[in-house]
C-alpha cells in the first residue's frame, strides 16, 4: 500500500543564468534537467551518481539553499510547494520539517558556539525556553550515543573528534523533529569506522522516528546498507530509480552498471582489468 | 561477589586495564575526554589555548620589536593617565618671565614662548590625543561594521548601492575631507573626531564587508540556515563573531595613523583652541621660534612619532598574532 509522498519533486530542473555563469557562456547552463522523484515518510532513498552529476544541486533545491539558481518544474513539500514560497515560509521549513547535514563534520560547527548552544538553535529561533531547549538538547546528544551528554553541551566543538561533530551535526539538525534529512555525503569525510557508526545511528533514527532519509553518496557500498531505495543520476539527469535489492540485481542502465561493475572486488580475476564506467557506457550505446 | 570484594580485587589488582576496549558501538575507544579532570602539563601546551596568546605576547617567541612597540604603547598610556592627574606645572599657566627656557632641572622640556612648561603640556595632551584616536577608532569601526553588516544581508543590488557610497566617499582623500569638516564645524576637538570618523569608517565598511561575505560561505552559517536561522540572528550569533579578527588588526593599524592625523588637523588649527595642549597645536605655536627654541617643537613632535611608530608596531603584532601566515620574514 503505497502511502503518500510527503516530498514530490516533478520535472525539476535547476538553470545557472546566463549572467551568473562564472567563466561567461552563452544561454543559461543547466544543472538537473526533468528530475522526478518521491519520497514517503519514512522512506530512505539514496541518490547515487559521480561529483558533478548534480545530485548535491538537487538536494540543495529543495531547501532553497542556492537563491541565485533558477529553478522550474515543482518541488511539492507535503501539500506545499517550495518553488517561489517566500523565505519566511522556507524559515518555518528548514530544521523544523527539512533538515540537511553536510560532508564535512570539522567545518560545519560554529567554532566560537558550545556544542549546546548550536544544538538547541533550531529550538531557540522558535522560541522554546533556554532550560526546555537545553534539556532536549542534551536528550537528543543522548540519543546519538554522545557519552556524557550534559557535561559536553558546555564544550565547544574544538574538543570534539570527527565523528563526535557528525553527531553533534545530526542531533542540531533533528532536534527540531523534522520529517525529511537531507544527507549530503555526511561520511565521505570520516574514516570507515567512524561511517559505520553515524550510519547506524542514522538508520535508527529514521526507524525510530519514522524520518524520511535522503541520503546523497557516491559510495555504493553504504547505499546497499541503508537505502530501501535507489535514484541514480548522471549527467544532471535521473536515469534510474528502483528498490535497492533489484537495484543491485538487474540494474537497467548502463550507466548503473557501470558504476556496480567498476567497484574492485575481492573475488575478482586478478589477472583481468577492472571495467571503468566509460567502459560500460561504450557497451551500453552500442547494445 | 559482594560489591567491597569486587572493590578490594580491582584496588589490588597490580595490572588492571586502563583503557577500555569498546562499549559499544558509537563509543570511540579510549578514555573519555573529561574536561573536568586534571590535565597533565605536556597535554596543556599542545591543547589549551587560553594560556598560549599571553606566553606568545611575552615570552621567547615574540620578537624584540613587537615587545619594544607593547612597552612602549605601555608607557604612553601610563604617561597619559599620569597626565590626568599629575603634571609638574600648571599647563596653561602663563608666565612671560620664564618664556622660551631650554630644557633644565627645574623644566626637564624646557618652556614654550609664554612660559608654559612643556613636559606638563605633552603630559595634558597625552590624554587628549589618545583617547580621541581610540574613539575615533572605535566609533568608525563601529559604524564600519554596522554598515558592512547591514549591506551583506540585504539584496545584492542594495549591497551595490552602499558599496559605491563607500567608493565615493574613499575616492576624497580623507585628510582633505576630514580639513574640510572639521573647518565646516567650527575648531573644536568634537569635530576632529566627527570629521575623522566620517572619513574613515567608509575603508572599515569595505574590509569588513569583504569578510563577511566569506564568512557568510563556510559551512557551518549555511548549516546554521538550514536549521532556520533567521537573517539577523545569523549575522549576530554566527558570521559576526567569526570575522572581527581582521576587524581588530584593521583597528590596531588604524590608531598610528589616526594619531598623525588628529596631530596634523591640530596643526593646521582646525582642532581645539589655542590653550589646548593638543600635541599638533604645540608644534604648530612652536614653529616660529624652531631656530631659536626647538624644544618646544620637538618633544611634541617625539612624542607623535613615538606614539605612531608604537601603535603601528603593536597593530603589526596584533596581526602576526591573529594570522601567523602573515609573519614578517
Amino acid at each position: 500500500m503505497p502511502a503518500p509522498a510527503l516530498l514530490s519533486i516533478e520535472r525539476l530542473t535547476v538553470r545557472v543564468p546566463e549572467k551568473e555563469r562564472i567563466g561567461g557562456g552563452d544561454g543559461d547552463l543547466t544543472l538537473v534537467e526533468d528530475l522526478t522523484l518521491q519520497i514517503r515518510a519514512g522512506e530512505r532513498v539514496a541518490l547515487v551518481g559521480e561529483s558533478g552529476s548534480g545530485k548535491s544541486i538537487t538536494a540543495r533545491a529543495i531547501l532553497r539553499l542556492d537563491p541565485h539558481l533558477t529553478l522550474g518544474g515543482s518541488i511539492d513539500w507535503d501539500g506545499r510547494e517550495l518553488i517561489g514560497a517566500p523565505h519566511h515560509v522556507l524559515r518555518g521549513i528548514r530544521g523544523a520539517e527539512i533538515s540537511m547535514i553536510f560532508q564535512d563534520p570539522m567545518t560545519a560547527l560554529n567554532p566560537v558556539l558550545t556544542i549546546g548552544e548550536q544544538v538547541a538553535e533550531p529550538l531557540l529561533v522558535r522560541g522554546v525556553s533556554k532550560k526546555e531547549a537545553y534539556r532536549r538538547a542534551a536528550e537528543m546528544l543522548d540519543r546519538l550515543r554522545v557519552p556524557k551528554a550534559k557535561e559536553r553541551l558546555r564544550a565547544y566543538p574544538g574538543q570534539f573528534s570527527g565523528g563526535m561533530r557528525q553527531r553533534v551535526v545530526m542531533a542540531a539538525a533533528l532536534i527540531a523533529q523534522p520529517r525529511l534529512l537531507i544527507a549530503d555525503e555526511p561520511t565521505t569525510a570520516l574514516d570507515v569506522r567512524v561511517q559505520e557508526q553515524v550510519l547506524d545511528i542514522l538508520e535508527e533514527q529514521s526507524r525510530e522516528l519514522n524520518l524520511a532519509v535522503l541520503f546523497i553518496t557516491h559510495d555504493l557500498a553504504i547505499v546497499a546498507g541503508l537505502a530501501q531505495s535507489v535514484a541514480v543520476m548522471f549527467r544532471g539527469r535521473l536515469v534510474e530509480q528502483q528498490p535497492v535489492d533489484d537495484l543491485f540485481a538487474h540494474p537497467q542502465h548502463p550507466y548503473t552498471r557501470g558504476l556496480i561493475g567498476s567497484v574492485p572486488r575481492l573475488d575478482a580475476d586478478p589477472g583481468v582489468r577492472l571495467k571503468t564506467v566509460a567502459d560500460y557506457l561504450k557497451e551500453g550505446s552500442a547494445a | 561477589m559482594s560489591a567491597e570484594a569486587e572493590q578490594r580485587i580491582q584496588a589490588t589488582a597490580p595490572a588492571a586495564p586502563v583503557v577500555e576496549p569498546v562499549v559499544e558501538p558509537g563509543i570511540t575507544v579510549g578514555v573519555a575526554f573529561e574536561p573536568a579532570a586534571p590535565v597533565p602539563t605536556w597535554t596543556a601546551a599542545i591543547g589549551t589555548g587560553i594560556a598560549r596568546p599571553i606566553r606568545r605576547v611575552f615570552h621567547r617567541h615574540t620578537p624584540f620589536l613587537d615587545k619594544t612597540a607593547f612597552v612602549l604603547v605601555g608607557l604612553l598610556v601610563l604617561l597619559a593617565i599620569v597626565g590626568l592627574f599629575y603634571r609638574p606645572y600648571d599647563p596653561f599657566n602663563v608666565d612671560t618671565r620664564i618664556a622660551l627656557l631650554p630644557p633644565s632641572a627645574a623644566h626637564l622640556l624646557g618652556t614654550d614662548d609664554v612660559g608654559r612648561d612643556v613636559l606638563s603640556r605633552i603630559l595634558a595632551g597625552a590624554g587628549l590625543t589618545l583617547l580621541s584616536a581610540a574613539a575615533i577608532v572605535l566609533i568608525a569601526a563601529i559604524i564600519g561594521v554596522l554598515v558592512a553588516s547591514v549591506s551583506t544581508l540585504l539584496p545584492r543590488w542594495a549591497d551595490e548601492v552602499i558599496m559605491r557610497a563607500c567608493d565615493i566617499f574613499m575616492s576624497i582623500p580623507s585628510l582633505v575631507l576630514a580639513l574640510g569638516l572639521a573647518a565646516a564645524l567650527g575648531p573644536s576637538l568634537t569635530s576632529i573626531i566627527v570629521a575623522m570618523v566620517a572619513a574613515s569608517w567608509p575603508s572599515t565598511a569595505r574590509l569588513t564587508r569583504g569578510i563577511l561575505r566569506e564568512t557568510m560561505t563556510t559551512s557551518f552559517v549555511e548549516s546554521a540556515q538550514i536549521l532556520g536561522v533567521s537573517r539577523v540572528r545569523l549575522m549576530l550569533r554566527h558570521v559576526l563573531p567569526n570575522s572581527l579578527d581582521a576587524i581588530y588588526v584593521q583597528a590596531s593599524m588604524e590608531i598610528s595613523g589616526t594619531i598623525v592625523m588628529i596631530s596634523g588637523l591640530a596643526f593646521l588649527g582646525v582642532g581645539a583652541p589655542p590653550p589646548s595642549p593638543d600635541w599638533g597645536s604645540m608644534i604648530a605655536a612652536g614653529q616660529q621660534y624652531i631656530t631659536t627654541a626647538w624644544w618646544i617643537s620637538l618633544f611634541p613632535g617625539l612624542a607623535i612619532t613615538i606614539g605612531a611608530i608604537a601603535f603601528g608596531l603593536v597593530g603589526d603584532a596584533v596581526r602576526t598574532f591573529v594570522d601567523p601566515a602573515s609573519r614578517r620574514s
